[in-house]
């Protein structure tokens, strides 16, 4: 096993190499900061646009090759990966970045997992009974609605909460609240304040996706051949569903979720910007934006690496939850 | 509607019925069904899918149920079980050891489930939980029954079934996952657990089904070996009129959701007095009888039972109906009092010793005008010089190893003359079909020659050589509904290998006719698409299909394994009838030998991508020589009880081993029944050297050094009275 994964870790390390280098390759080549500086005022002259970024080993009058070939060097050698035009270090930026984004995800995934998979499971049972239809038709609504929507509305709820109490019980944006004196409870109370309306929000949009997967795969096999085996043994019809089918059913949306759970720590856009917990997902979306080449470069190398554990764990995962695949 | 007339029946009492028929006291059975009634509720109406069934099952004896697909069997076997959807709306009476268990909860359910009422399902493969052990799930019925049980007895039991059924080291084989088991081997861990808890009543719903004929031997053979075990009455369910003949006490024929003839095995077998009856046991082919007559179809299709029939359901397929049989559907009627034997039909009596040829219109035997020309004087069609096929196994994720070769064709050589049907049979692995795909492949890489219509592959394999050889070879497929294009009509099934060819629209269209007419489907069905077909029929289109290029050799891949019996008769007599009228030559694969032998003039029968035996197909039926060849023959059920009881049966060891294992001697050493017999000193031989496939005097070769050599006593059974 460990000799497989390390197998599959060396084929995602290369195709990471790869990606990344293309990632950085497309940004060099079209991405100008210059351009931004000449909107400064005082305006600045070229030469110390040109100086100013030379300092930040940005320089633009190397050509692509040769700036890959310096970033590269930097990375291997050093572990820099580089500065942004406005002069920020791309590794001490990015811990931070990565930290906001697991605190603003890492409960609500959870929940989703948690709910979605458990629904799942409920309405299965259930299927075609009032509490599966609601529940089901509920989960396709959330599959429509586009995220930041459902995100302002729970924004707008949570201010009609405050207005109609009359004071600030939740906050919709931020993480903390800035220069908060007090005690550990005081404080306490200050982060569920900021945590209760993105986490909920997250949440109730995130959880229909696994319980649509976790009914249709375990409503696949309710009818299987060996859960009539089961009952043919003498299992109820539900004791035969959650000890024969439950298991069977669980193997693809097991993939699924060790496909998500790297995913927490590479953040969502539209999350971030609406609860303004500036984490990775905005910091990519910006970067471009700013025209920060190593910011890009850094983001999407990132997004890569997620992914490989990503893909990793859901094999992990599969051969821990399904005896017929062997790893050899 | 219906209920109204199912209801006045049910008044005049199944109890009546029963008594005046002088039939068995139900006090004595350890299961007994009175007027159970099915009803699904479907979009397209109420579905009455079992009418009215009454049976009983005394301890230790056997009741065969046999029909067609959608005759009501599969459904009794669940309404009995309890497990059918709750949906299913069921009436009547089911009574296990005296106790009503229709109308009990779950709950209650399955106290008897599993443990005095068990059953063993068709299709072993998806029949186990793939993510548990096969111990877990044979532990697993113990303890829903003997919750005080300790865990080390239930082990020891589990063990214990397993070495009852016959799985080679049970204690090891426990810890296997059902993956890790051949279907065969699922199968009998099916029984295992089934006869976990010694049950009273074990069904067993088309058991062998899905298993190769060696295999079902096996199988059958576990299943006799678990009823003398545990003196359970089995309820065999099946369409496969052979299974039940060796097996059965006693046999309820269903059709349309009835019994329509019930009675012990023999007054079944040797004087059916139902028309439905007497046209099964006349379609099913003989593997056992050289004479050669047409078998019996039975045309048109089973009626739909969202209608209520008003006269016997049988009618409109039957050739004796009359006036009087459209009026009411009749009874169940002992045929000869004082007997078990019941017929529902009117005409009953007027069928005793009729022959069964004269009822219905069976056709006569066709003649090709190829029949009476010798064989080396008629033209070579097709002809394999030593195809070999190997796949390389491979290991390893980026850089690949070869660990090994299976040999899945491993140097073949035949040749099919005009006019001639060749088959090839064996068990599934043996590379039946992947001489089929060698053949269709037609490439010049190829290891091997292969000849087509005196085209080899060697010289030319170009694209206008090889369509031209499409024009002399096509194939007929094995799933009639996957072969066709369920958007096509059938005109443009037909239309479209003709177009390839460029053929004008307006002789496309004449022999479209031609062709609708010749496979016996009405010519004005072309516009319909192929759902809107039977199952028979849609074989029929695919045999047009095949013929629209008036090839002359057709290669048949399973023409007739997915239909039923009445139906595949139909289609093995439109085959025979087209060989001899168009002079066609076949090359055929099948694993049903009786298939083979009716219609087939020489057979090779292959084992681990080798011939092992060739030649004509009465010779090598009727005096097979190699062991293998012997025992796939002695394997195949027949339907005749008579026989069935007495016959001498090789229950061959264990499954076809795989082709990476295959040894450096002949092949079949590992499971030879004449091998096992002999002294170690001659074995020797069979271990060393490949026997090769010996010319002689006569067409028949066999590659084997022990010809009609002694068999092992151990792989021989004979039941003697049973």
């Amino acid at each position: 096993m460990l000799r497989y994964l390390a197998k599959r870790a060396l084929t995602y390390v290369f195709m990471i190499f790869l990606t990344t280098s293309a990632g950085y390759l497309l940004a060099v080549s079209t991405l100008q900061p210059a351009l931004l500086e000449q909107e400064r005022i005082p305006r600045p002259t070229p030469e110390q646009v040109v100086n100013s970024f030379r300092l930040k080993g940005l320089d633009p009058t190397l050509n692509p090759w040769e700036r890959y070939v310096d970033w590269l060097t930097g990375i291997l050698t050093r572990w820099d990966w580089g500065r942004s035009p406005n002069g920020a270090f791309i590794n001490a930026e990015f811990g931070d970045r990565v930290w906001i984004s697991t605190r603003l995800f890492l409960a609500s995934i959870i929940l989703t997992l948690v709910i979605g998979v458990a629904l799942g499971v409920f309405t299965a049972a259930r299927q075609y009974k009032a509490s599966d239809r609601a529940i089901t038709s509920y989960s396709y609504l959330m599959y429509i609605v586009p995220a930041p929507i459902a995100y302002f509305l729970v924004q707008l709820g949570a201010i009609n909460i405050n207005e109609s109490v009359g004071e600030r019980v939740f906050f919709v944006t931020g993480i903390s609240t800035p220069g908060l004196d007090g005690d550990g409870w005081a404080q306490f109370v200050d982060m569920l304040a900021h945590y209760a309306v993105p986490t909920f929000a997250i949440t109730i949009v995130g959880w229909g996706a696994y319980q649509i997967a976790q009914r249709q795969y375990l409503l696949d096999n309710v009818n299987a051949d060996f859960v009539r085996t089961a009952r043919a043994k003498g299992l109820t019809r539900n004791q035969a569903i959650s000890r024969h089918a439950l298991r069977v059913s669980f193997i693809p949306v097991a993939q699924s979720i060790a496909f998500t759970i790297p995913a927490i720590f590479a953040g969502g856009f539209f999350a971030e910007k609406i609860f303004a917990w500036h984490g990775v997902g905005s910091w990519s979306i910006d970067s471009i934006a700013l025209q920060d080449v190593n910011a890009a470069t850094a983001t999407l190398a990132y997004g890569s690496v997620i992914f490989a554990v990503g893909a990793i764990l859901a094999d992990f995962a599969t051969t821990l939850v399904d005896p017929r695949v062997r790893v050899q | 509607m219906t209920s109204n007339t199912t209801a006045r029946d049910t008044a005049q009492g199944t109890d009546e019925r029963l008594h005046a028929a002088g039939l068995h006291a139900p006090a004595s059975a350890v299961l007994s069904v009175r007027d159970l009634n099915v009803r699904f509720n479907t979009e397209n109406g109420v579905v009455h899918a079992v009418r009215g069934v009454d049976f009983d099952v005394m301890p230790g004896k056997t009741l065969g149920i046999v029909g067609e697909s959608g005759s009501g069997k599969s459904v009794t076997s669940m309404a009995i079980m309890g497990l059918l959807p709750p949906t299913a709306e069921i009436t009547g009476s089911v009574r296990l050891q005296g106790k009503e268990l229709l109308g009990l909860s779950d709950k209650a359910m399955c106290r008897h489930r599993g443990s005095d009422l068990a059953m063993v399902f068709q299709d072993p493969l998806s029949s186990l939980t793939p993510v548990y052990t096969v111990g877990t799930q044979i532990i697993e019925a113990l303890t829903v029954h003997n919750p005080t049980m300790s865990k080390q007895a239930k082990e020891a039991r589990a063990v214990e079934l397993l070495g009852l059924v016959g799985i080679p080291s049970p204690k090891d084989r426990l810890k296997a996952f059902p993956h890790e088991f051949s279907g065969g081997m699922r199968q009998r861990v099916m029984i295992a657990i089934a006869i976990a808890n010694n049950p009273r009543v074990l069904i067993a719903d088309e058991p062998t089904t899905a298993l190769d004929v060696t295999i079902q031997a096996q199988v059958l053979e576990v299943l006799h070996a678990a009823q003398e075990e545990t003196g359970a009455a089995v309820v065999m369910i099946t369409h496969d009129l052979g299974v039940v003949a060796g097996m059965a006490d006693d046999i309820m024929v269903m059709y349309a959701g009835r019994p329509v003839e019930t009675g012990s095995v023999d007054d079944i077998y040797y004087s059916p007095r139902m028309p439905y009856t007497m046209g099964l046991l006349g379609a099913v082919p003989r593997v056992d009888v050289a004479e050669k007559s047409s078998l019996v179809p039975i045309d048109g299709i089973p009626p739909n039972l969202t209608q209520p029939p008003t006269g016997c359901s049988f009618a409109p397929r039957c050739p004796l109906a009359s006036e009087a049989c459209l009026d009411g559907e009749p009874d169940l009627r002992a045929v000869a009092p004082g007997t078990g034997h019941r017929a529902a039909c009117i005409k009953s009596e007027a069928l005793a010793d009729v022959d069964v040829h004269t009822v219905f219109a069976v056709p006569d035997v066709p003649v090709s005008r190829f029949d009476s020309l010798p064989r080396h004087e008629r033209k070579t069609v097709l002809e394999l010089r030593d195809v070999r096929k190997h796949f390389p196994l491979m290991k390893g994720a980026l850089i690949k190893r070869r660990i090994g070769t299976v040999k899945a064709v491993d140097g073949l050589s035949f040749d099919i003359r005009e006019g001639e049907c060749f088959s090839i049979v064996g068990e599934s692995g043996c590379g039946k079909t992947t001489t089929l795909l060698e053949i269709m492949e037609f490439h010049k890489d190829q290891d091997g020659e292969v000849v087509i219509g005196g085209l080899s592959n060697k010289q030319a394999a170009d694209a206008k050589a090889k369509s031209s050889m499409r024009k002399e070879l096509q194939m007929v497929f094995q799933d009639p509904t996957g072969a066709l294009d369920p958007r096509f009509t059938v005109y443009e099934v037909l239309a479209e290998p003709m177009e390839n060819l460029g053929m004008p629209k307006a002789a496309i269209r004449k022999r479209i006719m031609e062709l609708m007419e010749l496979v016996g489907l009405q010519a004005d069905h072309v516009n319909r698409f192929p759902n809107q077909f039977s199952g028979g029929q849609r074989q029929r289109i695919g045999i047009a299909r095949a013929l629209a290029v008036n090839p002359r050799l057709v290669v048949l891949d399973e023409p007739v394994s997915a239909l039923d019996v009445s139906v595949q008769a139909g289609v093995i007599n439109l085959l025979d009838k087209l060989r001899a009228e168009l002079g066609l030559s076949y090359l055929m694969v099948a694993h049903d030998l009786s298939v083979v032998r009716h219609i087939s003039n020489r057979v090779a029968v292959m084992y681990l991508g080798k011939i092992v035996e060739i030649g004509d197909v009465d010779a090598v039926f009727d005096n097979p020589r190699h062991p293998y060849t012997r025992a796939l023959l002695s394997a195949i059920p027949v339907p005749d009880p008579e026989l069935e009881r007495t016959r001498e049966r090789i229950i061959l060891q264990g499954d076809l081993p795989s082709p990476l294992e295959a040894p450096a001697g002949c092949n079949f050493a590992t499971r030879c029944p004449v091998f096992a017999a002999l002294p170690p000193a001659r074995q020797e031989k069979c271990l060393t050297l490949e026997p090769a496939l010996e010319a002689s005097a006569t067409d028949q070769q066999f590659a084997c050094f022990y010809p009609d050599g002694e068999l092992d006593a151990d792989m021989v059974v004979v039941h003697e009275n049973h």
